[in-house]
């Protein structure tokens, strides 16, 4: 069965507290996903996500603080200003916009944090592998350094 | 892009945490394979590393293997980087070179499948490694304060906080725009629930401010400028010439008896009049009298001069100009206060033109011993006693289509503290109060609104008023009865609007001034809306009273004592220690675009004009990252979570 | 200068007053005023309710035919109509799926309407692009209050009338957008243009009782006497209304306003139009003064105003 490499960006304040919160509910969810903790969802560029994909990542989660909660004010907000134009790119560039997904969890939600992993998971598996094409990629020597 | 990696040391430590890791975790397995990872020094397994001879092993093995970085892989950095950062400092390590890898909580705790779980930490352990390999040593960022503390607003809240911090033994500046002390309260009648004399127990306060060693009362002053950042602030004061010494008046009012000039007395609401030389009320503090400029005469050239003439004490001088002055303080406290909504804005209740529909203050004024009408109460129009006095709760309050949706808090309150003390004073009079809800949360609060209607028999009708108007000598209101059903129409003598508390008139242009956040409605903004009441995301700045949101008076006073409380907490520090993970600038690569600025919260980052660079005030940064995120050229890079660093964490948790 | 006008029903049937007096004073301002061809009912009101969009092809209608006739806008004096046209307006131009509909009847109304007696070559949607002006509105922002002034023959000495806005003009203050509903100007402005001195009473929109004249007569008799009685015990020597409805309600039925209500004399009613034509030179005669109820006739005489008894 094909396993999908997810790759997920949480924020410190409020969605890693809640993948924590899961854990110490013991609440279980498909191991694909691996965490990258960052202080705000903010601090994520297009870059990044982008290079996930190039990876191997198949999916991409970015979980920020619900709007208003942001413990630096505004920070979630620009996070979805960019997920919503980035996603249009997405598509154009023929990467389905399906596999990047933006998500409010605050600390308190571990059960829901559980719930999203384990539905991203398999919707990204029901999407498939990325199969980025490989020769659209530079060969590692031709890199400009 | 591609970072140096520098040829570094790094251990690496798998705990077991007895069989919460191990028991899913094949922590052996694990720890074998980082020791053949690039940049892996040393990797090891044990049962429980938070344990102090878990931590000394790590002290040991760090002193005896070299290492210039560790990832201790464990359970939720929540818990014990603290722990581990202390322990690293012992072994001579810099704190910012530990990595914690959570491979508890967010792996063994939740997986079930050991396989995968032990494959998912290698995989978070390797991303730890190429974080840690590019790390830098890092000091937190020190900044020294000025113990001294300036206090914008100098009523009830401001007089409060300035009193606690001036009593924990630091310098004070309490600034007031107006020629005395006390705010609103001072002009209040009696307060709810006990009906003290306002004046009585403020008094006492204002009196204390004054002759406080540690506090400069500055009233008269404006605030021009604030700049700097927290525990550095500098700012510019306006002294406002106030044509008489303070020191030198003795209050004989034989310069009022004199001046010509007739001016509608604000501290009375407009309901009398005063002079254009005036002392607002018998005890303003400082005890001065204060020559108004603008009702006067004229002063450049003199036009008039009797009020100079009979002062024997040759306190008054003609010639005292405005001055600017700077101070310098570390902290600022916010205690700017509020002001009723305007009855203009109200057309269906009259728009202001009706004299006998009032607002609260006015009533207040009406009502004090020391009013326009020597505490009778008379109505504006024509003096007479109103044997009929309407109550309009909720006006220009919790009105979501043209004026101000929020709740004003203090008018469920005062209203009923108004209808009673009417009744007290004209026993045979009827009052009528027209409420939505009636919101008595206070320590006493309930009981006194009982009172109200069970003792002083005033009556209640649930039902908003639609419209006010006068009809020969009578003020008729129009409201309904929503509990009956039917319409009511009073014919009163005399209405009262519980008018809605807005931001302070003319706040708006100094709290731009201080670049301090406010809400939508112009109240200031606190940190956390549960968590941080008194403090603003600016770091220095601190709020308290009404200038936050609509009060009574017991939560302004305790709000003030707080947010001295911050303050002390910030003075009692020997300096300001911040976190150093902020995001600088890289002067090579920035072209100064400035979209990085917009994007900071904290206006932690300003535009050198000359130099056509992006200048960062690490003070101010909290280190969120999102002008990294934002920056084209890549020079924002946030310390030790650099692009460079985040893209090798990826590569390692995708391919290793 | 030809202008667009919207008379509505009631002008041409129960109020001629209301129509002739308005012709005659914008011909006295060089305004020839050309009704839109075919005009229908404007629906008074029932156009507005959610449900029924049918109903909107009533009053777009007729724009639409303003708009076909080349004009950029119509004017009218009735508050009724001009509240459902510039709300009917704004329905389609703030709803798409209203829009889509009313336009779909429209479509098939053109078919079979035969008064244009010309072949359909094509439909093109109406969009909400005729705009809706009250004259009031005309008078102060198109033929401006000073040429007004300029073209007075008999100023009207200042005599105290009260301006009647009714429940239509002003409301609801987003749609209608003519000023403060609580503070109006509008109406008291054209009265100082002509000569007039507004009279400031706090029933200035207080309901006349609309149509429970005929379901309800009592409750509208009782709203009408408090507009009138509050206008003049503020000193009003008459009261000046913009809506046929107001007209009936304060005039036709004062003779048992005064039946219910011992205490009140009695209040002329006008037109606002007569009050304009008038003082613009109009003859009384054509003033339509004949079919009031009250006797207004005594309002306008060439000699200074009349004394006023409260």
């Amino acid at each position: 069965m094909f396993e999908p490499q997810i790759m997920s960006f949480l924020c410190k304040w409020c969605t890693s507290a809640a993948a924590d919160l899961a854990g110490t509910s013991r609440l279980h969810y498909a191991p694909n996903p691996v965490n990258l903790r960052v202080m705000c969802s903010s601090r994520v560029d297009p870059q990044h996500i982008l290079y996930a994909f190039k990876e191997g990542a198949d999916g991409v989660f970015i979980g920020g603080c619900h709007p208003g909660d942001c413990h630096y004010v505004e920070g979630n907000y620009k996070t979805l200003r960019r997920v919503t134009l980035f996603k249009r790119m997405l598509d154009d560039l023929g990467i389905d916009s399906r596999r990047l997904r933006l998500e409010w969890i605050s600390a308190a939600e571990g059960k829901k944090y559980a719930q999203v992993m384990d539905e991203f998971t398999e919707q990204i598996r029901g999407l498939g592998p990325l199969q980025l094409n490989e020769n659209a990629l530079m060969k590692e020597e031709e890199k400009d350094e | 892009m591609k970072g140096q990696k520098k040829t570094k040391r790094i251990g690496v430590f798998v705990c077991h945490c007895g069989v919460n890791i191990a028991g899913v975790v094949d922590v052996e397995k694990v720890a074998k394979t980082l020791t053949d990872y690039p940049g892996v020094a040393f990797s090891t397994n044990y049962i429980y590393v938070c344990s102090d001879p878990g931590q000394q092993m790590i002290i040991d093995t760090i002193k005896e293997k070299k290492l210039d970085g560790i990832i201790v892989a464990a359970c939720s950095p929540t818990l014990h980087e603290k722990t581990f950062q202390e322990a690293a400092r012992l072994a001579g390590l810099n704190p910012y070179q530990i990595e914690i890898a959570n491979i508890r909580e967010q792996d063994s705790w939740v997986h079930v499948d050991k396989d995968k779980a032990t494959k998912k930490a290698v995989k978070i352990i390797k991303a730890h490694v190429e974080k840690a390999v590019r790390n830098e040593s890092l000091e937190p960022i020190k900044v020294e304060v000025h113990r001294r503390a300036l206090v914008i607003g100098g009523g009830i809240s401001g007089i409060q906080a300035a009193l606690d911090i001036a009593d924990h033994g630091y310098e004070v500046l309490l600034v007031e725009k107006n020629p005395s002390i006390g705010g609103k309260m001072i002009q209040l009648s009696e307060t709810f629930p006990t009906l003290d004399c306002s004046q009585c127990i403020m008094t006492p306060k204002m009196v204390e401010a004054s002759r406080h060693p540690r506090i400069k009362l500055l009233t008269y002053h404006e605030v021009e400028s604030v700049s700097g950042f927290v525990g550095n602030f500098k700012v510019r004061i306006k002294k406002k010439p106030r044509y008489v010494d303070a020191v030198l008046c003795n209050l004989c009012a034989e310069c009022e008896k004199v001046c010509p000039q007739i001016v509608p007395d604000e501290f009375n609401m407009g309901l009398s009049f005063r002079k254009a030389i005036y002392m607002p009320f018998p005890q303003a503090v400082p005890g001065t009298y204060t020559l108004d400029a603008e009702h006067c005469l004229g002063l450049n050239p003199v036009r008039c001069g009797k009020c100079k003439d009979v002062c024997e004490k040759k306190a008054i001088s003609y010639e005292m100009q405005e001055t600017i002055f700077e101070e310098e303080v570390g902290a600022i406290v916010v205690a700017t206060g509020y002001d009723l909504y305007s009855m203009q804005a109200l057309g269906e209740y009259g728009g202001e033109k009706i004299p006998d529909v009032i607002n609260g203050l006015e009533f207040e004024r009406i009502l004090s011993a020391s009013g326009p009408t020597a505490g009778i109460i008379r109505r504006p129009s024509d003096g007479k006693v109103p044997k009929s006095v309407v109550f309009v709760q909720c006006s220009g309050s919790r009105d979501t289509e043209k004026h101000n949706p929020y709740c004003s808090k203090i008018c469920c309150m005062y209203t009923a503290k108004h209808a009673m003390l009417y009744k007290h004073r004209v026993p045979d009079g009827q009052a009528i109060v027209f409420y939505i809800d009636v919101r008595t949360g206070g320590k006493a609060f309930d009981e006194f609104y009982q009172r109200t209607i069970e003792e002083d028999k005033v009556l209640y009708i649930r039902g908003k008023v639609s419209k006010i108007f006068k009809d020969g000598d009578k003020v008729v209101v129009w409201g309904v009865d929503t509990l009956t059903g039917k319409k009511v129409e009073v014919e009163a003598d005399m209405v009262v609007l519980a008018m809605a508390m807005v931001k302070a008139e003319g706040v708006g242009d100094l709290l731009r001034k201080l670049k301090i956040q406010t809400d939508i409605h112009g109240w200031l903004a606190e940190a956390h809306p549960k968590l941080r009441p008194v403090e603003s995301l600016n770091a220095g700045f601190y709020l308290a009273g009404c200038a936050h949101g609509p009060k009574d008076i017991p939560e302004a006073v305790a709000q003030a004592s707080a947010a001295a409380a911050k303050v002390g907490d910030l003075f009692a520090q020997k300096e300001l220690s911040h976190e150093p993970t902020v995001v600088p600038v890289d002067e090579d690569k920035c072209s100064g675009c400035a979209i990085c600025i917009t994007m900071c919260p904290y206006q932690a980052r300003t535009l050198d004009t000359e130099r056509g660079v992006v200048v960062v005030n690490e003070i101010l940064c909290e280190g969120c990252g999102a002008c990294a995120a934002a920056c084209p050229s890549g020079a924002a890079q946030q310390r030790n979570q650099t692009d460079d660093q985040i893209f090798s964490m990826v590569t390692a948790m995708m391919k290793g | 200068m030809k202008v667009h006008y919207y008379p509505g029903c009631t002008l041409k049937e129960k109020t001629t007053a209301l129509d002739v007096s308005t012709r005659e004073a914008m011909k006295c301002l060089d305004i020839e005023l050309v009704e839109p061809e075919g005009w229908t009912c404007c629906g008074a009101e029932y156009p507005l309710t959610e449900e029924k969009i049918v109903g909107l092809a009533a009053p777009l209608r007729v724009l639409r035919q303003v708009r076909e006739e080349n004009g950029d806008f119509v004017i009218t004096t009735c508050s009724f109509c001009y509240a459902v046209l510039k709300r009917a307006n704004k329905a389609i131009k703030d709803d798409p799926l209203k829009h889509k509909r009313v336009n779909a009847y429209l479509r098939d109304d053109i078919k079979i309407n035969a008064l244009t007696k010309e072949k359909t070559t094509g439909f093109e949607d109406y969009n909400g692009e005729v705009r809706v002006l009250h004259l009031l509105e005309y008078l102060r922002d198109h033929v401006g209050y000073q040429k007004i002034r300029s073209r007075l023959k008999r100023p009207f000495g200042g005599l105290p009338i009260a301006a009647y806005y009714g429940c239509r003009l002003l409301r609801p203050a987003k749609d209608m957008d003519l000023g403060e509903p609580d503070d109006p100007r509008l109406f008291e402005e054209f009265l100082e243009a002509v000569g007039a001195t507004p009279v400031d009473y706090p029933f200035k929109q207080e309901c006349c009782g609309s149509y429970l004249s005929v379901s309800l007569p009592d409750a509208a008799t009782e709203a009408s006497y408090r507009v009138l009685r509050s206008a003049r015990s503020n000193g009003a020597a008459a009261i000046t209304v913009t809506c046929p409805l107001c007209f009936y309600n304060m005039d036709r039925r004062q003779d048992k306003i005064k039946e219910a209500f011992l205490d009140f004399p009695g209040l002329p009613v006008l037109f606002f139009t007569q009050i304009l034509a008038w003082a613009l030179g109009v003859e009384k005669t054509v003033l339509g003064l004949n079919q009031h109820a009250v006797p207004a006739d005594d309002l306008f005489r060439d000699a200074p105003a009349p004394e006023v008894t409260l």
